[in-house]
């Protein structure tokens, strides 16, 4: 073990701690010190994040074969997805305190919560494609528990088709490993790919295929067509703070896995113009309309924002199958801006889901005289959403379009746009109707339901406020002040292109 | 000569004498004797191992006083040495895995037999790792053949006894036609030493003399322990053979004896027909050929079954089917990755056998999966074994069955023509374990449904020391393998280098 000990610290901490919980008996009965715990090793997460971050350096863990070893590093990369893992999974853990209190067994959802932030800080860490592979597999066994926290039969058979969507994606991921690690002596990542022209002399066409694979199978936790079929089944089932980081960070875990794959190991000039770049903005674009016209007829909220998170991460896999620099700023803001916004989402659709018990949309008629302030955060997320200026959406959709259109990729770069403009129109139309039903019931509306179960002015409590209120005051002010983002994005940019 | 030289014979002698003691032993003192002769064996392979490490080649040891051409060899070089420690180490584990169920399954006057057949099944073993003359290595062949049946017919059971003459005559076939394929190899050859064997046929093959003959032999040889080790089409006797022996037999029979049969294969074909020879006359293709086919319709068999313990059965005809398709890759690389996933398969396999025991425990000794559901949840340990098991037979990293991948898989792309298919077979198969192997883990860990049947009143509560102790030396075993291999694959390098 050699190299800056730090950067175990965010990865084994919370790990350790989630062990701890499940197997203390303690937990189990004494709500107060696990809150404690969680809150206490949540806070202490974000700290050594911050100083592994500030600290960078890499180092060597373990030395699994000759060629591959596990080790972490931090550049860039690492340090965008890590600060953004980080403060979410701070701001839903504190309001998931408040939120899990009415569900059972608290004591393992809230293990498995600490043990995935550790498993994401790994990913996030990874300084070679052994690494990050070791990091997903774990990630996607560790994330099941969260998935399966109900144990009801719709609950297992979620469970069952995450992890059968997810373990093929990784298998089809790992013929691809399994490639590279047999032409490439070493797997580190480098900024531009660590591939020559020696290494691949004769196999073009097999590198070629296994990129595609890896881009398909790591597309599987980014929810991208065709392997996409998991998100709307297994997000909904979940308790709503598990489906918040199961939609707005274990998803950008298959995005960063496909930025590590393309951009640091088989290099953006080796896929340009190739069937790969072709094949995979194709599967974006459909991604990205498919989800929102599926969003669009759902009727099931927490369903109708998880295809939502369908559609718009393909907006982060559009973004970087363009392969320009301007293209994959929009996709890397928008990682961060999707984020934000889809928690923000998913915890306002809790909070309506706790209070009110209601699940479809045209039950939540009159909402605004339930909670204004939470409908109040929903909508502004929404805007964001949609890319309404000034809010963050705008910025990166900004980006991806106007990467499109100079990518120089042919036909893509005019149908790009459309189907991104086409989606945005359609976001609108799947995410508004809840602001203006809720806002404006109509006359006919009487809101007997409402004085009868005495629910009017019922907002939540601070825990479960706070959170919502500060990420939705982020996806507005991310907006405003896109600066820092977008030059960290550009930097990297500069870096890998 | 150094003392430490006699090892090998020491334990092979060690273990068939402790079978002789035994059977005028008590049950219990049997059994301790077992356990004890196991660990001394297994130091004493380790000793072996040691030896051949430091002087960095293999030894021949002559038995008797008859030099060579005639009498009989013994030959130790580091591949023999890894292969009887690892054998050792799974064999005692098992033994100590199933303690409880042996004394509860099989008759308490028939206690020692059980343990008799331990013995010999040890020594059969060891001799087949050692053995540099290819006549000892018929004869413990047949002890091994009858040391297998009698694990599996002790149980005394209504479909025990089919299972075992079906395991007798196919094993028997297997054993007919390396027969032949013997007599044949001394007849053409005049020796059955392996060494000068060798020499002959190297000649042989040189001067283009009796080349149909040699194929025959090369073909033969190859089925008849095909058919023992169980390669698909061959398989038939595996699901009830190891579905319905005591757990310790199960274990021994899929994770021991199957590989004990490949690794004489092996040994033969790199000390007596030549591998070169082999990929010269396309034999391997044929190797391949089944075992890819065994990778597939094993994993398709298993998902179809319902008791649990037949499909873990099915699926070692998968992982032998691994076995034999990177034998038939024809390289080097390919080999080393068949004689790693020898070793990764015999612990995990072993691994699944036992906790599967401490979740039937539980469930009143059912084993399909309604009554497996939760079963997790009721013997933690257990679970957290089984689901190590299937975690690493699928192939997650950081266990031993994903290095095997990941060593088959690079040794796929040294040979082109077989690059494609091998990966493809890779990629299919990993997915259809994945289909049956976390299907049975996620049923392990959800809740009783209330409409399910009540299970029967539990025989035990608690699962003994033992099997918790086996379970965890089974995961750590497997953690070592995935996680440092690098001495392993290493020390099997060189030790197929040493084999020439």
């Amino acid at each position: 073990m050699e190299g800056n000990v730090i950067l175990l610290l965010p990865v084994v901490c919370p790990i350790l701690a989630g062990v701890l919980v499940l197997a203390g008996k303690v937990f189990r009965k004494d709500r107060k010190s696990l809150m404690a715990v969680l809150l206490a090793v949540l806070l202490l997460e974000a700290g050594l994040t911050a100083w592994a971050l500030t600290s960078g350096g890499s180092i060597q863990v373990w030395r699994l074969t000759s060629q591959m070893n596990i080790s972490f590093h931090v550049d860039e990369i690492s340090r965008l997805f890590g600060a953004l893992t980080a403060a979410v999974w701070l701001l839903v853990g504190i309001y998931s305190v408040a939120y899990m209190s009415h569900e059972e067994e608290e004591h393992r959802f809230f293990g498995y919560y600490l043990i995935v932030v550790g498993v994401l800080m790994g990913l996030n860490f990874s300084a070679n494609l052994i690494t990050m592979y070791v990091f997903f597999e774990m990630m996607t066994l560790t994330s099941l528990p969260l998935v399966l926290h109900e144990r009801s039969r719709a609950a297992v058979m979620a469970g069952l088709k995450y992890l059968f969507y997810s373990v093929a994606g990784a298998f089809l991921a790992l013929f691809g490993i399994f490639f590279l690690a047999g032409v490439a002596e070493d797997l580190t990542f480098a900024a531009g790919g660590i591939l020559n022209d020696n290494m691949v002399a004769g196999k073009e066409g097999l590198l070629l295929a296994s990129t595609f694979c890896m881009i398909v199978g790591f597309g599987a936790k980014a929810g991208m067509f065709p392997l996409h079929g998991w998100l709307p089944t297994a997000h909904p089932v979940a308790p709503a703070c598990a489906s918040a980081v199961l939609s707005g960070l274990i998803t950008k875990a298959g995005v960063l896995a496909v930025i590590r794959v393309v951009y640091f190991i088989v290099g953006p000039d080796r896929l340009w113009g190739t069937w790969v770049q072709n094949g995979w903005i194709l599967l974006a674009l459909m991604t990205v309309f498919m989800g929102s016209m599926l969003a669009y007829k759902e009727p099931v909220l927490k369903k109708r924002l998880a295809y939502s998170t369908v559609s718009q991460v393909s907006y982060v896999m559009f973004g970087l199958s363009l392969l320009t620099p301007l293209g994959f700023v929009g996709a890397l803001s928008h990682v961060v801006f999707h984020s934000v916004i889809k928690h923000t989402l998913f915890l306002a659709a809790g909070v309506i889901i706790v209070t009110t018990g209601w699940t479809r949309v045209e039950q939540m008629r009159g909402l605004g005289r339930v909670m204004p302030l939470t409908l109040g955060c929903y909508t502004i997320a929404s805007l964001a959403l949609i890319g309404i200026p000034p809010a963050s959406g705008f910025v990166s959709k900004w980006y991806l379009a106007s990467g499109a259109l100079s990518s120089g990729t042919g036909i893509w770069s005019w149908v790009g746009p459309v189907v991104l403009l086409v989606s945005a129109l359609l976001t609108a139309g799947y995410l508004l109707p809840l602001t203006i039903q809720g806002y404006f019931p109509g006359h006919d509306f009487k809101g007997e339901e409402i004085e009868k179960r005495k629910l009017a002015g019922k907002e939540p409590s601070l825990w479960m406020l706070g959170p919502v209120g500060i990420l939705a005051a982020a996806a507005l002010l991310f907006g405003c002040f896109p600066d820092s983002i977008v030059a960290m994005a550009q930097s990297i940019a500069a870096m890998v292109l | 000569m150094s003392f430490v030289q006699n090892f090998p014979f020491f334990s092979i002698i060690l273990a068939m004498f402790s079978g002789i003691i035994s059977s005028v032993l008590s049950g219990k003192k049997a059994r301790n004797l077992t356990l004890m002769m196991i660990a001394v064996t297994t130091a004493l392979s380790a000793g072996t191992l040691m030896f051949c490490l430091k002087t960095g080649e293999s030894y021949t040891y002559m038995m008797g006083h008859f030099p060579a051409p005639w009498g009989n060899e013994i030959r130790a070089g580091v591949l023999e040495g890894v292969t009887a420690v690892l054998f050792g180490i799974v064999m005692f584990l098992s033994v100590t895995g199933g303690l409880d169920h042996t004394a509860r399954d099989v008759e308490e006057s028939k206690q020692n037999l059980f343990y008799i057949m331990i013995d010999l099944m040890l020594s059969s073993l060891l001799a087949l790792i050692y053995t540099n003359d290819l006549f000892t290595a018929y004869v413990f062949v047949e002890i091994n053949t009858i040391a297998g049946c009698g694990l599996i017919m002790i149980r005394q059971k209504g479909r025990n006894l089919s299972a075992a003459i079906r395991y007798m005559v196919m094993s028997q076939l297997g054993s007919g036609l390396f027969l032949i394929g013997l007599t044949l190899l001394y007849d053409v050859t005049g020796h059955l030493l392996m060494s000068p064997a060798k020499e002959s046929v190297e000649l042989l093959v040189a001067t283009g003399r009796y080349r149909i003959p040699l194929l025959v032999i090369m073909a033969v040889i190859s089925v008849g322990l095909a058919i023992k080790s169980g390669l698909y089409p061959f398989h038939y006797w595996i699901p009830d053979t190891y579905g319905y022996a005591t757990p310790t037999g199960s274990a021994v029979l899929s994770g021991l004896v199957s590989k004990g049969y490949i690794f004489l294969l092996i040994k033969i074909f790199y000390r007596v027909l030549g591998y070169d020879n082999l990929v010269g006359t396309h034999m391997v293709n044929v190797l391949y050929l089944f075992g890819v086919c065994g990778m597939i319709m094993g994993s398709v068999h298993a998902i179809s079954e319902t008791d649990t313990r037949r499909m873990i059965a099915y699926s070692s005809v998968a992982q032998i089917g691994y076995i034999y398709m990177g034998i038939g890759l024809g390289t080097t690389a390919g080999m080393v990755a068949s004689v790693f996933h020898i070793f990764a398969h015999s612990a995990t396999k072993a691994l699944l056998f036992i906790s599967a025991v401490g979740l039937y425990e539980v469930s009143g000794d059912r084993k399909d999966f309604v009554s497996l559901r939760g079963a997790a949840f009721r013997n933690p340990l257990a679970g957290i074994g089984f689901s190590i098991g299937a975690l690493s037979m699928v192939g997650f990293p950081m266990l031993s069955g994903f290095i095997s991948k990941l060593l088959f898989a690079t040794s796929a792309l040294d040979s082109p023509e077989k690059m494609m298919p091998t990966l493809i077979v890779l990629a299919v198969s990993t997915l259809l374990n994945a289909v049956y192997f976390l299907r049975l883990v996620i049923t392990l860990y959800s809740r009783r449904r209330p409409e399910d049947k009540p299970l029967p009143k539990q025989t035990t509560v608690r699962s003994s020391w033992a099997l918790r102790l086996a379970i965890i030396c089974f995961i750590g075993l497997n953690l070592v393998l995935g996680m440092s291999s690098q001495p392993i694959v290493q020390a099997i390098t060189d030790g197929l280098a040493m084999f020439d």
